[in-house]
C-alpha cells in the first residue's frame, strides 16, 4: 500500500505538488529567501570575492588590469603608511576601555534610585544619535584654538598659554579624536549595561541589602558577575571597532597630521590614489586580522562564559558563598 | 540533493543579477545609438579630417555660435569653483549665456574636494555633461570625453590647449590660464620696510622674518587645512624654479634626483625649503589645522597676512574679499635662475564634455564651452592670462615685465601618460592632488620630526622606485 | 560613629551627583555650544567669544540661511523617501527570512545563518571598495532606488533580532493554524507578523538611526549633491566656501539633529530596549 501511495505521489502533476504541503513549503522557502539571499550575495559575497581577486591585480576602477600576484600584500606589510597606521588603533582601544569603564560606572549608578536619572541617561545617550558629519563639524568647532574647549577650560582656571593645540599637536591629536569617539558611544554602552543590570533578579539585591551589603559589594558580587557576558561582548566589539576606526579622523581631520587610521589610509589609496588592488589587499589583511581576533576572543569568551554563566547553579552558589564569606568577615571585624 | 537546491538558488540569483545588469547597462547604450542614426540622417555634413569623423556635433572651430541660437537642451556642468558659485558669479554668467541661448538650461554643481570627488564621479559615468578634467590617464581621455577638435585647429585660435591633447586630438579647453607667482600685501611689505621684492628663497625668508618682526601680519599663510592649497606648491617645481620649460612634462619622469639641492638657491629643493624653514621659524599661521580658506582672502586683503603662494587666479578673489583691493599685489616667484626670474603660464582646469551624453547635450555643451571661453569674460575677470589668442591680459601682469614668461612644453609623443603613471605609482601626485606630501613638510618642520632632507630623500626614493617599477629610463 | 557613616554617605552621594552632572555637562557641551553659536549674527560671531550667549534667542536667520543654502528641503525629502523605503523593504525581507530560517528545517539552513553571521563581521568601509565597482556596473550610482537597495542589502542585525524573536513565539500557534487549513503565507501574514510588532519597532529604530545618519556610503553613491542630498550629506555643503561661518554651520548641524532629537524624546523607551535587544544577540 505504501508503494502504491508513492506511485500516486510520483504521478501527481506539478500543480498538484505545488498545492500540497511539501510544495507549499518549498514555495514559501524559495519565495521568502530569494531576495534576501540575492541581496546578501550582491552586496556582501560578490564584493568580497571581487575584493579578493582585485587584491592580486594592479588596477584602477577603469582601464587595464595587470596581474601582480602577491605584490600588493608585500606592499601592505612593507609600506610605512599601511601597517603603521594600525598602531593608531591602540589609541582607540585605550579609548574603548575608558569608554566601557565610564559606561559601567554610570550604568551602576543609574540602575539604583537616582534623582533625575532618566534625564541624565537621556543627556548622556543623545550623542549616539548624531550623524558623523555633524560630529565632524561640532568637534572642529570644539577644538579650534580659543573656541569651546579652550574657553571652558579657561573657566576652570586653565591658562590658554599652557593649553596644547588639540588637533595640531601630534602628541595630543589622536587623543582628541578618541575623545570624540568616547563622547559619542559611552552613553550607548551605558544603556546596554543598564538593560543588562535591570534583567538581574531584583530579589538578589534585596537579599543583599538585608544582609547589609554596601553598594560596592552589591556591584562586585551581584551586578558585575551577572553582566559579565555583555561586558565581554562589548570588549570584543570594541577591539574590532578599534582596528577599523574610521569616522573620527575621516570627518574631523581628514586623516591629516598623523591621524590617518588604517581605514582612512585605505580609503585614500582606493579613492584618491585609485590603487584599487593595493586597497583591496589592505582590506583583506585587516579582515583576516579581525577574523583571527574574533576567533581568539570567541574562544576566550567561551571559556570565561562557561565559568561565568549566570544560570550555572554552581556559580550562583559560589557567588553566594563568597558574599557570605565577605559579610561574615565584615561582621567579625566590626 | 538539497545542497544542490541551494546552489540552484544561488545560480538563479546570479543569473537574475547579471540579466538585470545587462538590462541596465544596455538601455542607455542602445538609446544613444538610435540618436546617432537620427543625427547622421537628419544632418548631412562632412567634417573632412579623418580624426573628426566620429564627431557627430561640429568641432570647436567649426561651430559658429550664431547658427545655433535656437538649440534646446538641458545640460549639467560640474566644477570646483565653490567660491564663485557661492558669490553668484556662476549664476550671473549662465544668465548672460541664456540671453543668447534661451533654450539651453544649464544646471551647475560646485564640488568641494574636486580633485578626488570628480575622479569618483567620472568612474560612475553619469556625472553630467561638462566637467573640468581631473587627473586621468591621457590614454583614457577618449573613454570619458568627447573630442573637441584637432590640436592643429584648436591651437590656431586658443592658447594652452596642449594639456589634454592625445594623438593630436584635444579633449579639453582651459577656462583660464595662470601665471605662477606669489600673492602679497603691499601695505604689509611697506610696513616691514621691504622696498625691493625678494628674488631668491633666502631673501624671501629674510623678508618673511622682517614681516614677523615689524608687523602683526602672518608672514606666510599656508592654508594647510584646505589641503589643495598645499598641492598648489607643486606648480612651481618646473620652469619657475629651474627655468627649464621641458622639465615638467618631459625630463621630470626621467630625472634620478629631481629634489636634490642644486646649491644655488634654485630648484624644487629650495622651493620647498621656503615652506619648511618658514614653518620651522613660526612664520606661518599658528593653528594651521583649523584655518579656513575663505576667511584667509579677507585677511590678505586687510593686511593680516603678508604672503600666500598661489596662482594668479586667486588675485581677483583677494581683491574682492574686503575693502583694500589696492593693497593686494602679485609678484614673480622669488627664485632666480642665472640672473633671470621665470614665470610659468599655463592653463588651469580644462572644460571637457561627456562622451556618453546624448548628441543634443553634446552640441549644447560645446556651445556653452565655446561661449564661456570666448564671450563670458570669465578668464579676464579672474585675472587670468588670455586663453583666446590675441585677447587682453589684465594689468596685474605688468609685475612680470622683468621676467621671462614660459609655458611648459608638452610631453614627447608616446610619453603622454608617463607623468600620470609616475604620480600614481609614487603616490606623490605632483599637480594632481598630492596635498598630503606637502602638508608633511609643515608637520615635520613644526614638530621637528624630520628634516627637509629626510623628506625629500623619501620622495626621491619613491620616485626612483616608481621609475624602476614602470621601467622608465633614467636619463638626467 | 553614626555621624561618620552619615558623613560618608553624604560624601558619596555628593560624589555621585557631581560625577553625573560633570559627565552630563560634557555630553551636552559640544551641542550646546553649537546651539549658542547658531543664534549669533555674523558680526556677533566675529566679535564675541564662542561661549558668550547670543544677543537674541530669536535670531533664526542662520537657520533659514542654512536650510536654503544646504538645500535641506530636498535633503529632508530624500532622507524621508530613503528611510520609508528602507524600513519597509528591510522589514518585509527580514521578517520573511527570519520566519523561514526559524520555522523550517532544510539543508542549508545553518549554512545561510552562518553566511549572514560572517557578513556581519565584514567592516562596511572596507567592503565599499568593491561594492563601489558593483554599484557602478549596475548603474546604481546617483540613483535613489539603487542606494535604497544597497542599504537594504547590507542589513544583517535586524534579521538576528527577528530570528531571536521568532524563537519566543510558540510553534503550536503555527501548528494549530495548519490544522485549520491555513497555508504558510496566511500563517505568516495573519498570525505571526502582528505578533512580531515589538521586534519590528526595535529593528526599525536601529535601522532608522543608522540609515538617517549614514554619511560615508551616501556621499559615495549619491554623488550628485544637488539632486540627491540626504540630511547627512547636505551638511557637506558647509565644507566649502562657508567653512568659517560657524554660526551658519552650527545652525545646519542643529537642524540635522532635530529629527533625531524629536524621535528620541518620543520613543526613548523603545530606543533603549531596542538597543539592548539588538546587542544581546551577539
Amino acid at each position: 500500500m505504501q508503494a502504491k501511495a508513492k506511485a500516486i505521489k510520483k504521478k501527481r502533476t506539478f500543480s498538484q505538488w505545488l498545492k500540497s504541503r511539501d510544495g507549499q513549503k518549498v514555495l514559501i522557502i524559495t519565495a521568502f529567501m530569494v531576495i534576501p539571499l540575492l541581496l546578501l550575495f550582491v552586496f556582501t559575497y560578490l564584493p568580497f570575492g571581487k575584493m579578493f581577486s582585485f587584491s592580486f591585480y594592479d588596477m584602477k576602477y577603469v582601464g587595464q588590469r595587470k596581474f601582480v600576484g602577491l605584490k600588493n600584500y608585500v606592499k601592505v606589510f612593507t609600506r610605512d603608511d599601511c601597517f603603521k597606521a594600525l598602531g593608531l588603533s591602540l589609541y582607540y582601544m585605550l579609548g574603548a576601555v575608558i569608554q566601557l569603564g565610564i559606561a559601567l560606572y554610570f550604568a551602576t549608578i543609574l540602575s539604583f534610585k537616582t534623582r533625575g536619572g532618566s534625564v541624565f541617561k537621556g543627556l548622556m545617550f543623545f550623542p549616539y544619535l548624531i550623524n558623523g558629519i555633524a560630529i565632524g563639524f561640532i568637534f572642529k568647532f570644539f577644538y579650534t584654538r580659543g573656541f569651546v574647549f579652550d574657553t571652558v577650560l579657561h573657566w576652570f582656571g586653565f591658562n590658554l598659554e599652557n593649553l596644547p593645540y588639540w588637533l595640531k599637536d601630534q602628541r595630543i591629536n589622536n587623543f582628541s579624536l578618541v575623545g570624540t569617539s568616547v563622547w559619542r558611544y559611552f552613553g550607548q554602552n551605558m544603556v546596554l549595561f543598564i538593560g543588562a543590570i535591570m534583567s538581574v533578579d531584583s530579589e538578589l539585591y534585596e537579599a543583599a541589602m538585608l544582609d547589609g551589603a554596601g553598594k560596592f559589594q552589591q556591584f562586585k558580587y551581584i551586578i558585575l558577575p551577572s553582566i559579565k557576558t555583555i561586558i565581554l561582548l562589548n570588549v570584543i566589539l570594541s577591539i574590532s571597532g578599534s582596528l577599523s576606526a574610521f569616522e573620527p579622523p575621516y570627518v574631523i581631520t581628514s586623516g591629516a597630521n598623523g591621524t590617518g587610521t588604517y581605514f582612512v589610509v585605505m580609503h585614500e589609496i582606493a579613492h584618491t590614489q585609485q590603487k584599487v588592488g593595493l586597497a583591496s589587499a589592505m582590506a583583506i589583511v585587516l579582515l583576516i586580522i579581525i577574523f583571527i581576533a574574533t576567533i581568539i576572543q570567541r574562544l576566550l569568551f567561551k571559556y570565561v562564559f562557561v565559568s561565568g554563566e549566570d544560570d550555572n547553579p554552581k556559580d550562583a552558589i559560589r557567588r553566594e558563598r563568597r558574599l557570605n564569606r565577605y559579610l561574615k568577615h565584615k561582621a567579625h571585624r566590626r | 540533493m538539497k545542497k544542490k537546491n541551494v546552489w540552484a538558488l544561488l545560480m538563479a540569483a546570479v543569473m537574475t543579477l547579471s540579466l538585470a545588469a545587462c538590462g541596465l547597462t544596455n538601455t542607455p547604450a542602445s538609446k544613444t545609438s538610435k540618436a546617432e542614426v537620427q543625427a547622421s540622417t537628419s544632418k548631412e555634413e562632412s567634417t573632412g579630417g579623418a580624426d573628426t569623423a566620429d564627431i557627430k556635433v561640429p568641432s570647436y572651430t567649426e561651430l559658429n555660435l550664431d547658427d545655433y541660437k535656437d538649440v534646446t537642451a538641458s545640460i549639467k556642468f560640474i566644477h570646483h569653483k565653490t567660491d564663485r558659485a557661492a558669490d553668484g558669479t556662476m549664476d550671473n554668467m549662465v544668465a548672460e549665456f541664456n540671453k543668447e541661448f534661451p533654450g539651453i538650461t544649464v544646471s551647475m554643481e560646485a564640488i568641494t574636494d574636486y580633485a578626488e570627488d570628480s575622479l569618483l564621479r567620472l568612474n560612475a559615468g553619469n556625472w553630467g555633461d561638462i566637467m573640468f578634467i581631473p587627473a586621468v590617464d591621457k590614454s583614457e581621455l577618449k573613454n570619458y570625453f568627447m573630442p573637441l577638435d584637432s590640436y592643429e585647429n584648436l591651437s590656431g585660435v586658443l592658447n594652452f590647449v596642449d594639456a589634454w591633447q592625445f594623438d593630436n586630438i584635444c579633449y579639453g579647453i582651459p577656462y583660464m590660464a595662470n601665471a605662477q607667482g606669489v600673492l602679497y600685501n603691499k601695505a604689509v611689505f611697506k610696513a616691514a620696510g621691504i622696498d625691493n621684492l625678494p628674488t631668491t628663497p633666502t631673501e624671501f625668508l629674510a623678508d618673511l622674518a622682517l614681516i614677523k618682526e615689524k608687523t602683526n601680519a602672518i608672514p606666510l599663510y599656508t592654508n594647510y587645512a584646505a589641503g589643495w592649497t598645499m598641492g598648489a606648491w607643486d606648480a612651481y617645481i618646473g620652469s619657475v624654479s629651474n627655468g627649464d620649460d621641458t622639465f615638467m612634462n618631459q625630463k621630470f619622469v626621467h630625472t634620478a634626483a629631481p629634489f636634490a639641492d642644486p646649491g644655488d638657491d634654485t630648484g624644487a629643493y629650495n622651493l620647498y625649503r621656503i615652506l619648511y624653514e618658514a614653518s620651522q621659524n613660526n612664520l606661518i599661521e599658528d593653528d594651521y589645522t583649523t584655518t579656513d580658506w575663505e576667511g584667509s582672502k579677507g585677511m590678505l586683503n586687510r593686511g593680516e597676512i603678508g604672503t600666500m603662494v598661489l596662482g594668479s587666479w586667486a588675485y581677483a578673489q583677494m581683491q574682492e574679499a574686503d575693502s583694500h583691493p589696492e593693497d593686494v599685489g602679485y609678484m614673480p616667484f622669488p627664485i632666480t635662475v642665472n640672473g633671470t626670474q621665470y614665470a610659468l603660464a599655463g592653463g588651469d582646469y580644462n572644460y571637457a564634455i561627456n562622451v556618453k551624453s546624448s548628441d543634443e547635450n553634446k552640441l549644447a555643451s560645446l556651445i556653452f564651452v565655446k561661449w564661456m571661453t570666448e564671450k563670458s569674460g570669465w578668464c579676464y575677470n579672474e585675472g587670468g592670462y588670455t586663453v583666446v589668442k590675441g585677447g587682453k591680459n589684465p594689468d596685474m601682469y605688468s609685475a612680470f615685465d622683468g621676467c621671462s614668461v614660459l609655458s611648459d612644453q608638452p610631453a614627447l609623443a608616446g610619453e603622454e601618460t608617463l607623468l600620470n603613471d609616475m604620480n600614481n605609482e609614487s603616490e606623490l601626485s605632483f599637480n594632481a592632488g598630492g596635498n598630503a606630501k606637502v602638508q608633511r613638510i609643515i608637520e615635520s618642520a613644526v614638530t621637528g620630526s624630520e628634516t627637509l632632507d629626510d623628506i625629500l630623500l623619501d620622495w626621491t626614493k619613491a620616485w626612483n622606485a616608481a621609475q624602476k617599477e614602470l621601467g622608465i629610463e633614467v636619463k638626467y | 560613629m553614626n555621624f561618620i557613616i552619615r558623613l560618608k554617605k553624604v560624601f558619596f552621594i555628593t560624589l555621585k551627583y557631581l560625577s553625573l552632572c560633570f559627565f552630563a555637562f560634557l555630553s551636552v557641551l559640544p551641542v550646546v555650544s553649537c546651539l549658542i553659536t547658531a543664534f549669533k549674527t555674523d558680526q556677533e560671531y566675529n566679535s564675541t567669544n564662542v561661549m558668550v550667549l547670543p544677543h537674541s534667542w530669536f535670531n533664526f536667520q542662520n537657520f533659514i540661511d542654512a536650510f536654503t543654502k544646504a538645500n535641506m528641503a530636498r535633503a529632508f525629502l530624500n532622507s524621508t523617501i530613503i528611510l520609508a523605503c528602507v524600513l519597509l523593504i528591510s522589514t518585509i525581507i527580514g521578517t520573511q527570512l527570519a520566519y523561514v530560517l526559524n520555522r523550517f528545517n532544510f539543508v542549508g539552513n545553518s549554512l545561510i545563518r552562518n553566511l549572514f553571521l560572517f557578513a556581519s563581521l565584514l567592516p562596511g568601509v572596507a567592503m565599499q571598495i568593491s561594492v563601489y565597482e558593483i554599484m557602478t556596473k549596475l548603474n546604481f550610482i546617483n540613483s535613489l532606488p539603487g542606494y535604497i537597495i544597497m542599504i537594504c542589502g547590507t542589513d544583517v542585525i535586524s534579521i538576528y533580532i527577528y530570528i531571536q524573536f521568532f524563537e519566543n513565539i510558540d510553534k503550536s500557534l503555527d501548528e494549530s493554524a495548519i490544522v485549520d487549513g491555513a497555508n504558510y503565507f496566511t500563517i505568516f501574514y495573519r498570525i505571526l507578523l502582528p505578533l512580531l510588532k515589538p521586534a519590528i519597532v526595535t529593528s526599525c529604530i536601529l535601522k532608522g538611526v543608522s540609515t538617517y545618519n549614514e554619511y560615508y556610503s551616501a556621499s559615495l553613491y549619491l554623488q550628485d549633491k544637488k539632486l540627491y542630498p540626504t540630511v547627512a550629506t547636505s551638511l557637506y555643503t558647509f565644507v566649502g566656501p562657508l567653512g568659517s561661518k560657524y554660526n551658519l554651520i552650527c545652525a545646519g548641524v542643529i537642524i540635522s539633529l532635530l529629527p533625531a532629537l524629536i524621535v528620541f524624546i518620543c520613543c526613548q523607551k523603545q530606543i533603549y530596549s531596542g538597543l539592548t535587544a539588538g546587542a544581546i544577540k551577539g
